[in-house]
């Protein structure tokens, strides 16, 4: 049987967290992920590093967190940050009184909020509305990307041993005498199931965390919260900017490169796997949203999504915006289940904190002593300017940065080799991302890449401008030539999955020239190459 | 300005084929074009899709067959003139090679595309050419085996020595060929290939014509066949030109870049449209106007806030599913027709625009292709046919 020491349920960035956190002190640790990695609130979210003044006024704890947070994460994840900056702004229907409060609760809780002219609002922020925005601060919040912090998480995790296994669904839980011997789990993909012995599992599933609790017989108080958000084409703001009101629906903007995502609404649901999202949605958001920037419909929004926030509800407490985006760690000894922990609840700022929380008390358990070093020690190496500088003879140059950072100091080097060795890998898959064959091969070689959607993931292919258009066949292809073969699907289907995915955010936006562009997807796939095939009548 | 008998707004497969069938009746034809149409992104096999069993609103009830039997006559001559031969009719199904190795039937296939003697072939070769972008030999062999199995299928490989500073796609490829082919024929040439083989190869012969196929076909014995591709496509492109060449022959006034940004009217009579240029507004006199915009994928319909379509040329009626439920299908690729795709306008037998109760808009204006409602033509695969045969009608009325 396969043996660890700690079992990690869940891959999201607090679970990915512990895992790193873990293997940093010494502790052999498995992580274990039922779909593939930060599948759920870790990035389907805004992708936004609170400064901590979205919660000044309701929640000085958690915004005390996020500051402290936010800096720490902009020093060990640098290449994960966009240090924008972030903006509030008060609009004429928003109560004043509120911005007194929020000006007042940024200073207790350590917030820097820099109070601006309207006049250098407009300029750093030219679309904002001239009609109805007020008043404006600027705080330090910023962008940060969850997929790419997730790999990065995994990297810094392998160097100190940790082990990941995606696709890999807990189904029960093995005890003797009210002690923990082991986790079972099932391959998604072959329907293998075994137990991976251990001492202790850790359940950070998320919104998923009471269903895990249920197969060890123990009650969670977890309600998926679900949020919906539009990304738009272009990059509407500069800053992350926000409402300056009671927190709300719709209410924020954070810039991503060149996309800008606007979320979020707030809907308790039975099922965290609800990813669903609906033109009514779509629609209040813009309604909101169009109160800042007067003239957001006229961008063309790429797609929709949502995710469901893991709301702790501890017994008796509030659920939707009034409950608490605290976090909570329960011992299930309590339970009469030695051995196993529960960690839910909690934002993707302050993920750090909760598992340096979480493994002080795993490691209180093994008798080890080793102190935390996640705040101190970066995520990964930077890349070598060396390095940088072989590879803009091949990358365009604007890609190369993105690249170095997505891919990591080894896998970088690797691919900067292959292309100047090979110049066929140089070719470019995605032009929309500027993401090269190289790369995208490198990629499909990673432990955890089972189907195009990982790669997707790890290299931004089809996330861009034409929503997978073009790469979707190239992609599907280089699975073929690399014999990726674990899911056993042809090249057909894995192209038909692909764009199916991208059909799910585009299909409740379908409009504008999103719908010129599904119908260049139709055409190519329909009409050229019969994906979906038809016999002749 | 001189008054055209005709003015063609859109320069797609429908845009073309109008002003070319107008032509030929030596009609003065005025073409006004923005951006590059459809066909650069087409296989340029035409299909028709199915002419039975079509619910009231569809397009071809409107058409009628006779003017799809004429239409694709009229297109397999203009090709012909173009050394671009086709084959097909409008009943026939006939069989190409996908980029990711399905076969899908057509009326009308150029014949460097036609796989019909796949079938009665002992040994398939599939090309694979060095630096070539977005033709990928191992997929389509293993996808197109599933229809063969019995045959013998060989991958070979060809270096045509493309490799640049850039990507290198289908049409750089068949830029190159068609400046030279006989490297290319030569490679081919050493493959020894017999009468009962075929190769299959992406479609690169050339940019203009069959010219480019001739030189290489006469060398080899075994059948070459071209696939479709991602754009831009090589094949579309040539009927393209085929067309152009077709439609400066017969003196037809070609404008490109010029925007119509909208029609001159008097009562249920448009007298000209007007076009943007980058100084000022310019009136086109008409007697007769046809509208060959296309649909979401051409700017022929927009939209920018749901379900409020629009035609924004004579601000037509735009006829759309209501609602979210018909909007769209769950599935993309659906085995039901996708409502935003059957979005368009709708006419009566004459192709004259009429509204939501049926009375004619406009005398003389005709919609023809993708701006025309009713039907999802990407799903009934009969976007080639309806494009043409609504062209033809309406440049013969």
């Amino acid at each position: 049987m396969e043996k660890t020491t700690v079992v990690v349920i869940g891959g999201g960035a607090t679970g990915l967290g512990i895992l790193r956190d873990l293997s940093m002190r010494g502790v052999k640790a498995l992580l274990v992920e039922k779909n593939d990695l930060v599948n759920g609130a870790s990035s389907r979210y805004h992708g936004l590093l609170h400064s901590g003044g979205r919660y000044a006024v309701k929640d000085q704890e958690a915004a005390k967190e996020c500051i402290i947070e936010n800096q720490i994460m902009r020093k060990i994840g640098k290449s994960c940050v966009e240090p924008c900056g972030g903006m509030f702004t008060r609009l004429d229907i928003d109560d004043p009184a509120y911005e007194e409060l929020w000006v007042k609760g940024c200073a207790d809780s350590g917030i820097e909020a820099t109070p601006i002219t309207l006049d250098e609002a407009f300029r750093l922020e030219p679309r904002l509305s001239r009609k109805h925005v007020k008043s404006a601060y600027l705080v330090p919040d910023a962008a940060v990307d969850g997929f790419r912090m997730a790999w990065q998480l995994i990297d810094s995790s392998k160097r100190y041993g940790g082990q990941v296994k995606t696709y890999t669904e807990v189904i029960g839980f093995d005890s003797v005498n009210g002690e923990l011997r082991g986790v079972k789990v099932r391959n998604q993909f072959t329907g293998e199931t075994y137990e991976i012995g251990c001492d202790i599992a850790v359940n950070a599933a998320g919104g998923w965390a009471a269903f895990v609790g249920k197969l060890a017989g123990v009650e969670i108080g977890v309600q998926p919260d679900k949020g919906t958000l539009i990304a738009f084409n272009q990059r509407i703001v500069n800053h992350v900017v926000n409402r300056l009101h009671k927190s709300s629906d719709g209410d924020i903007f954070v810039p991503h490169g060149s996309i800008t995502i606007l979320g979020t609404s707030s809907m308790s649901v039975p099922d965290p796997e609800d990813t669903s999202t609906s033109r009514a949605e779509v629609e209040s958001l813009l309604k909101i949203g169009e109160q800042t920037f007067e003239d957001l419909r006229d961008f063309r929004i790429l797609r929709t999504f949502a995710g469901s926030r893991p709301l702790y509800i501890p017994p008796g407490g509030a659920v939707g915006r009034s409950a608490s985006r605290g976090f909570a760690i329960v011992d299930h000894a309590q339970d009469g289940l030695k051995g196993l922990f529960t960690i839910v609840g909690g934002k993707f700022t302050t993920y750090r904190l909760m598992a340096e929380k979480m493994c002080n008390q795993i490691c209180a358990k093994l008798g080890n002593n080793t102190p935390c070093r996640t705040a101190e020690e970066p995520l990964v190496e930077e890349v070598s300017q060396a390095d940088i500088d072989r590879a803009k003879k091949f990358f365009p140059s604007y890609g190369v940065k993105l690249a170095a950072t997505r891919l990591g100091v080894d896998r970088f080097k690797k691919v900067v080799a292959r292309l100047e060795s090979d110049p066929e890998s140089r070719e470019l898959v995605c032009e929309c991302e500027n993401v090269t064959r190289a790369e995208v091969e490198e990629i499909c070689k990673d432990d955890t890449s089972f189907i195009v959607n990982d790669v997707r993931r790890r290299t931004r292919i089809g996330m861009g401008t034409c929503q997978g258009n073009f790469c979707a066949l190239r992609a599907a292809a280089i699975f073929a030539d690399m014999g990726v073969e674990s899911t056993a699907k042809d090249s057909l289907t894995r192209m038909e999955e692909f764009l199916q995915g991208r059909w799910k955010g585009i299909r409740p936006v379908l409009l504008g020239r999103t719908l010129r562009e599904t119908e260049m997807t139709r055409s190519i796939y329909e009409l050229s190459m019969n994906l979906t095939e038809v016999s002749p009548q | 300005m001189k008054t055209s008998d005709v003015i063609i707004i859109g320069g797609g497969l429908a845009g073309l084929m109008a002003a070319a069938v107008a032509a030929s009746r030596k009609q003065k034809v005025t073409v006004l074009t923005y951006g590059s149409g459809s066909l650069p992104l087409a296989s340029s096999a035409i299909d028709f899709g199915s002419l039975e069993n079509l619910p009231t609103h569809h397009p071809y009830k409107k058409i009628g067959l006779k003017s799809c039997d004429a239409a694709a006559k009229f297109l397999l001559d203009i090709a012909a003139q173009a050394n671009l031969p086709y084959l097909g009719s409008v009943s026939k199904k006939i069989p190409i090679v996908t980029a990711v190795g399905t076969l899908k039937y057509s009326a009308l296939v150029p014949e460097s595309m036609n796989a019909s003697n796949l079938a009665n072939k002992k040994k398939i070769f599939v090309a694979e050419i060095k630096g070539l972008k977005d033709f990928y030999a191992k997929m389509l062999a293993d996808n197109l085996k599933k229809y063969f199995p019995d045959k013998t299928f060989e991958i070979v490989k060809f270096d045509l020595h493309m490799l640049g500073g850039r990507d290198i796609t289908c049409m750089d490829a068949a830029q190159l060929l068609t400046d030279n082919e006989q490297p290319f024929a030569n490679e081919l040439k050493a493959l020894n290939a017999t009468v009962d083989d075929a190769i299959i190869i992406p479609p690169i012969l050339g940019v203009a014509g069959n010219f480019s196929r001739d030189v290489v076909q006469t060398q080899i014995r075994a059948q070459i066949i071209e696939t479709t591709c991602l754009p831009p496509s090589p094949p579309g492109i040539r009927l393209q030109r085929a067309f152009m060449k077709y439609l400066q022959a017969s003196s037809v006034r070609f404008f490109e870049n010029s925007k119509v940004i909208r029609g001159v009217t008097d009562g249920r009579k448009v007298t000209g449209v007007v076009v943007e240029t980058v100084v000022r507004e310019k009136v086109f006199p008409a007697r007769k106007v046809i509208l060959a915009t296309g649909g979401f994928y051409s700017g022929g319909i927009t939209m920018r806030d749901f379900d409020q379509p629009r035609e924004p040329i004579f601000d037509l009626p735009v006829f759309f599913p209501t609602g979210e439920d018909f909007w769209s299908n769950a599935k993309l690729f659906s085995d039901k027709p996708q409502g935003f795709s059957t979005t368009g306008i709708l006419t009566n037998d004459n192709l004259n625009p009429i509204d939501a109760d049926g009375k004619v808009l406009f005398d003389n204006l005709h919609v023809v292709g993708a701006n025309l409602g009713g039907c999802d033509k990407i799903f009934e695969r009969s976007a080639g046919g309806i494009a043409i045969a609504s062209a033809y009608k309406g440049a013969t009325l």
